[in-house]
């Protein structure tokens, strides 16, 4: 299958800068409601595309009619599923988010390393949690190497990186990458921590996958869950945007515990926790939004 | 370090050269700006655009741009008020005035990201007021659009110094108040404070020109104050600083600003603030385009 965002403008319904269909609002509203993600308005357009493309499959002709598919008791769990596969098709590719590795190397690093600093092992622990076909994982680990000359200078790094699919694990380490996953990846990035397998496919070099360990994991597994100890940094995106009320409050705990104090939790870019979790701190970086579990610094400890 | 003595900040302020060129527009039109919106008269405000002719000409300009979507361009000045709106004449009149008062040439700043930032600030302060319930959202537009006049100031009666503060800013990474601080000895605030009480700007304005780094000063209009300081913390989280990284870190909801706001307004507790972050996202565009439209080309 074709990804979205490249054929987006050959699709059906409304092009960049067209009126779009009230409907579709109401379908972005329902979108967030229940799942947390949400689409601006200037990419209406996009999810009237993924909304076009679901109707066309299953033979509905106006948005309306989708409305009522999507908003009825017996169609609506299975079909919300669908259309959130839609919208987050596409959306992964390495260096997804250059404002979440910013804040990650300019702000939450050095106050990271300050903070722990006194500590005898100088170790970081990040977890990739739904990391799909690897490319967040590695995106990460090349980050960290970028800054084991400086920042990071005698630290050691561990990225844990899990999703509940075998096959997407087995992807993810062999770490092969064409054209549109490395769309937003500079040459300086592909020459340094790539080579090539053929004309058209890159490979992470064994350096960089030496940082990350994969495995499959259920973030529904409680037991398995519990065992996710002393992280540093916690990045879930569009993972929970499938879960439901219950499940997704009860994974964002896990969350919580794993995380050491003063760690944070990095959700997909149009994400919301909703207020699911009382216990984190919202936080705004520059061009982005995170999640942090206080320090112990200020409290009485 | 230095220190900068009250004193002699009000000394530099009264000598800028610029500001007996004020539009004489300007304070009839602050004043408009202060009445109820349903106390303005149409004729008041066309009679005002009129009075001058680079901001009749800036009006009319920004009334034929893309931007309002209009078949047909507006011929006369009643016309370009009409399509506009109060609103965003007033927008455009104070935008114009204020850009009049403090020509361009050798800022250290790049006006275009200062109007850019003010009017952002503006648009956010509006929403947020609007979002829990305040009773002035015209109060708080005009706060977020003068809450940083100090940096103009800055730019004209202390050229050399904020220079210097500006690039400590930009190679430290660090906010403008602060590198003011470091390098002047004093910031913004303080040279905004002596402006506004010399243009005769009413108190809760004042006191937001003054405070909204440090709420937690200012002895009225608190409220005021407080969304302001929030309302400019989101806006340089999200696309309408000073156009560089800030390493800043804002956990709004433990702000005790936003604490401030919370005890007049219940509804902050129903505010999701992620989305409403998402939503101020959508108009950031359009600040951009506005600017560019009040500007020209020469915005960065």
């Amino acid at each position: 299958m074709i990804t979205g965002a490249q054929t987006a403008t050959t699709r059906i319904v409304p092009k960049v800068n067209e009126p779009v269909d009230p409907v579709f609002r109401q379908i972005r509203d329902l979108v967030y409601k229940v799942c947390g993600i949400f689409q601006l308005e200037e990419k209406l357009y996009l999810m009237a595309d993924a909304c076009g493309r679901r109707m066309k499959q299953v033979g509905i002709r106006t948005p309306r009619e989708y409305w009522d598919l999507l908003t009825a008791h017996s169609s609506r769990e299975a079909e919300l599923r669908q259309l959130l596969n839609e919208i987050t098709i596409g959306e992964t590719c390495l260096f997804r988010s250059q404002p979440q590795l910013d804040a990650l190397r300019k702000i939450i690093l050095p106050e990271l390393v300050q903070e722990k600093t006194k500590q005898v092992m100088k170790r970081l622990r990040i977890w990739s949690a739904g990391c799909s076909t690897g490319e967040e994982s590695y995106t990460l680990a090349m980050n960290m190497l970028e800054e084991s000359e400086r920042l990071l200078k005698g630290w050691t790094v561990e990225i844990l990186a899990t999703d509940l699919n075998d096959r997407s694990v087995e992807a993810a380490k062999a770490g092969i990458y064409g054209d549109y996953a490395l769309r937003s990846t500079t040459d300086y990035f592909k020459r340094k921590y790539f080579v090539p397998v053929d004309e058209k496919k890159l490979q992470v070099r064994p350096e960089v996958k030496k940082l990350v360990t994969f495995s499959r994991l259920n973030l529904q597994d409680d037991s398995r869950m519990l065992f996710m100890k002393g992280m540093d940094l916690v990045f879930c995106c569009n993972v929970l945007i499938y879960f439901d009320g219950p499940s997704k409050s009860k994974v964002i705990d896990h969350f919580f515990s794993n995380l050491n104090f003063g760690g944070y939790f990095f959700l997909g870019t149009s994400e919301s926790l909703m207020k699911l979790n009382d216990n984190f701190h919202l936080v705004h970086f520059p061009g982005t939004i995170a999640y942090w579990k206080p320090s112990l610094k200020s409290g009485k400890l | 370090m230095t220190t900068v003595s009250a004193a002699i900040i009000r000394e530099r302020v009264k000598n800028i050269e610029t500001t007996p060129s004020i539009p004489a527009v300007f304070l009839p039109l602050l004043k408009l700006l202060n009445a109820p919106p349903e106390d303005v008269r149409l004729e008041e405000v066309v009679k005002l655009v009129s009075y001058d002719n680079t901001i009749a000409a800036q009006c009319l300009r920004v009334a034929s741009s893309p931007l309002f979507g209009l078949a047909k361009s507006p011929e006369s000045i009643k016309g370009a008020v009409l399509t506009l709106g109060l609103r965003k004449v007033e927008t455009i009149l104070l935008t114009c005035c204020l850009g009049q008062a403090f020509p361009s040439r050798q800022w250290a700043l790049d006006p275009a990201v200062f109007w850019r930032h003010s009017l952002g600030c503006a648009m956010v302060c509006r929403k947020f007021s609007e979002k829990i319930g305040a009773h002035d959202h015209d109060k708080a537009y005009m706060a977020g659009l003068l809450h940083d006049i100090g940096f103009a100031v800055n730019c004209q009666a202390f050229a050399t110094e904020f220079g210097k503060a500006v690039k400590h800013a930009l190679q430290e990474q660090i906010p403008l108040n602060e590198a003011e601080h470091d390098i002047m000895g004093f910031t913004h605030c303080e040279s905004g404070r002596a402006l506004a009480e010399k243009w005769h700007l009413a108190d809760d304005i004042i006191q937001v020109i003054a405070y909204h780094h440090a709420p937690d000063l200012s002895h009225a209009a608190q409220p005021l104050v407080a969304l302001v300081h929030l309302s400019d913390l989101l806006c340089r989280m999200r696309g309408l600083g000073y156009g560089y990284y800030e390493r800043h870190k804002a956990d709004l909801l433990h702000n005790p600003a936003w604490a401030v706001l919370q005890q007049g307004h219940r509804e902050l507790e129903n505010v999701d603030l992620v989305r409403f972050t998402f939503e101020l996202d959508e108009a950031v565009g359009e600040v951009f385009a506005l600017v560019m439209t009040i500007f020209g080309t020469t915005a960065a």
